[in-house]
């Protein structure tokens, strides 16, 4: 219709006029995203990483030494019939031993005095993730350790557990400063607009006076509204994967290989467009707020 | 065209602007509404396009009852009513195209008609060559006859002016009244407001005397 011609022609020139304006608010907004986009950065970095420890997690059963291969066999059948048990791996006391040497490099000569092999030998358990609450992980490794041929039971939960805490923290923590941040945001753009409608106030005033709709009115504040938030999302999303971009390049690394994982991703992409979205929303909601509050009055 | 029906209207702290006011004023039809300033002719021509609230009685104007209209209704029923004051009400920073370009686009008119109209109003009242030019560089009348362009931009069944001559002197206010009959002269009712008695006098059309906010004469 005409109309929409005509109502994006006029926000057009309110952008153009209020210029200096329109860049404190999209400066606001895009300083606002920028955060928020920090914190979902690392979230989601240390939330993969999490996954992917969880994934690996590991409970170690070091074997008595003077185990039968009958006695050994019977375990690793009772061991795998476990539900929590995903998989195991064996590890001879020859092969600990190589594979502690090669740690050892370079200082192998510690070794020298020791005469008998003192490392035991041991099965790694994968365990499903849903056992792998401290509870769970309690009973299962205590009962393991009265199984016949079990030296000890080694697992480290604890701290995998402090990281999906301090994960959790963050993610809140980043959702507060959020949700602060857009709260100004909002309040830059309320007011820049509602100068750009003071400014315009006689010509609002003839507007209604020939017969313009309130919505006829509010259109072109809540198009330059919109347009403030997306541009200023928009240059968030920019700086974000510069900086990132940058940060990988400083660190000589490639995606690839922080953590040697698969991790140091930027935004899910999802994400990335929902926050355009919320910057064009708070946009059209500030401008809602002024115009509002003048037509009004 | 416009009743009115025992309209009061006080404003706060009980100042009575209008009192009792009952009038008929048929379509076609010229009428001065006379008076001294603050005889409550503004706040007539106000209630007119709703711009205010009785505080009791009936207004009906084409037909319609404006009191009783829904606040969504309102800009429907100014696009069939022209209005002019006695400041112009002009945009200063932009041209007199653009002035009147404004009622187009507020109306969704496609462009190519809109400004054949624009064209049109100002050959009207005289002022094509100054299509350009911002009203900083015009005089009084030229604004004044700006105006009556814009409030003819949206063919208005209901002309109403506010002290249309107001600020202007013996010569501009002839050129004014002379254009505010031509445009009687095609049909439009034409309501104008004004102080001047003399000129009410001279030009013998139909009159009501305003005096305190009550109607105590009339000339027909």
């Amino acid at each position: 219709m005409e109309r929409l011609r005509y109502i994006l022609q006029d926000a057009l020139v309110n952008i153009r006029r209020s210029r200096w304006g329109g860049l404190a608010s999209i400066g606001t907004i895009a300083v606002s995203f920028v955060i928020v986009g920090i914190f979902l950065i690392i979230t989601r970095n240390l939330g993969a990483l999490v996954t992917e420890w969880k994934e690996q997690f590991q409970v170690t059963v070091f074997l008595e030494d003077g185990i039968t291969p009958e006695q050994l066999a019977l375990l690793k059948k009772r061991i795998e019939s476990e539900r929590a048990v995903k998989a195991t791996t064996y590890t001879s006391k020859e092969e600990a031993l190589q594979s502690f040497k090669r740690e050892l490099r370079g200082k192998e000569s510690l070794l020298e005095g020791l005469g008998e092999n003192p490392i035991p030998a041991s099965l790694q358990l994968r365990i499903h993730e849903a056992y792998q609450t401290p509870e769970a992980l309690r009973q299962f490794t205590a009962s393991l350790g009265r199984l016949e041929g079990v030296e000890d039971v080694l697992y480290g939960q604890e701290w995998v557990d402090r990281l999906a805490a301090a994960v959790r923290m963050l993610r809140l923590l980043g959702l507060s400063v959020g949700l602060a941040l857009g709260m100004a945001s909002l309040l830059i753009v309320s007011n820049t607009i509602r100068l750009a409608v003071y400014a315009r106030a006689e010509e609002i005033e003839i507007m209604r006076l020939v017969g313009a709709t309130k919505m006829h009115i509010r259109a072109p504040f809540l198009l330059e509204g919109m347009i403030q938030g997306g541009l200023g999302s928009g240059l968030a999303l920019l700086l974000l994967f510069g900086a990132y971009r940058l940060t990988l390049w400083q660190l000589q690394l490639t995606p690839g290989q922080i953590f040697g994982v698969g991790v140091g991703s930027f935004l899910d992409p999802r994400w990335g467009g929902a926050m355009l979205l919320a910057g064009g929303g708070l946009g059209a909601f500030g401008s809602l707020i002024s115009v509002g509050r003048f037509l009004r009055a | 065209m416009i009743q009115f029906f025992h309209v009061y209207k006080t404003f706060t702290r009980d100042v009575e602007a209008l009192a009792d006011i009952n009038l008929h004023v048929q379509k076609g039809e010229f009428i001065f509404i006379a008076g001294p300033s603050g005889a409550g002719k503004t706040t007539l021509l106000r209630l007119l396009f709703r711009d205010e609230l009785p505080t009791s009685g009936q207004i009906l104007v084409n037909g319609r009852n404006v009191v009783k209209l829904r606040e969504r209704a309102i800009p429907h029923l100014r696009r069939s009513i022209g209005v002019i004051f006695q400041d112009f009400k002009l945009l200063r920073d932009r041209s007199v195209f653009d002035n009147l370009a404004l009622v187009y686009r507020v109306l969704g008119v496609p462009a190519a008609v809109g400004k054949r109209k624009v064209a049109n109003l100002l050959k009207l009242v005289g002022l094509s060559h100054k299509a350009q030019m911002t009203p900083y560089r015009l005089s009084g009348g030229e604004q004044q006859r700006v105006a009556i362009a814009r409030a003819l931009m949206n063919d208005p069944v209901l002309l109403l002016a506010d002290e249309p001559t107001g600020d202007l002197d013996a010569d501009l206010a002839a050129d004014v009244m002379r254009l505010l009959g031509d445009i009687h002269a095609r049909g439009t009712t034409v309501v104008v407001a004004t102080h001047d008695m003399n000129m009410v006098r001279d030009l013998g059309r139909r009159a009501i005397i305003l005096k305190g906010g009550r109607i105590v004469e009339e000339h027909q």
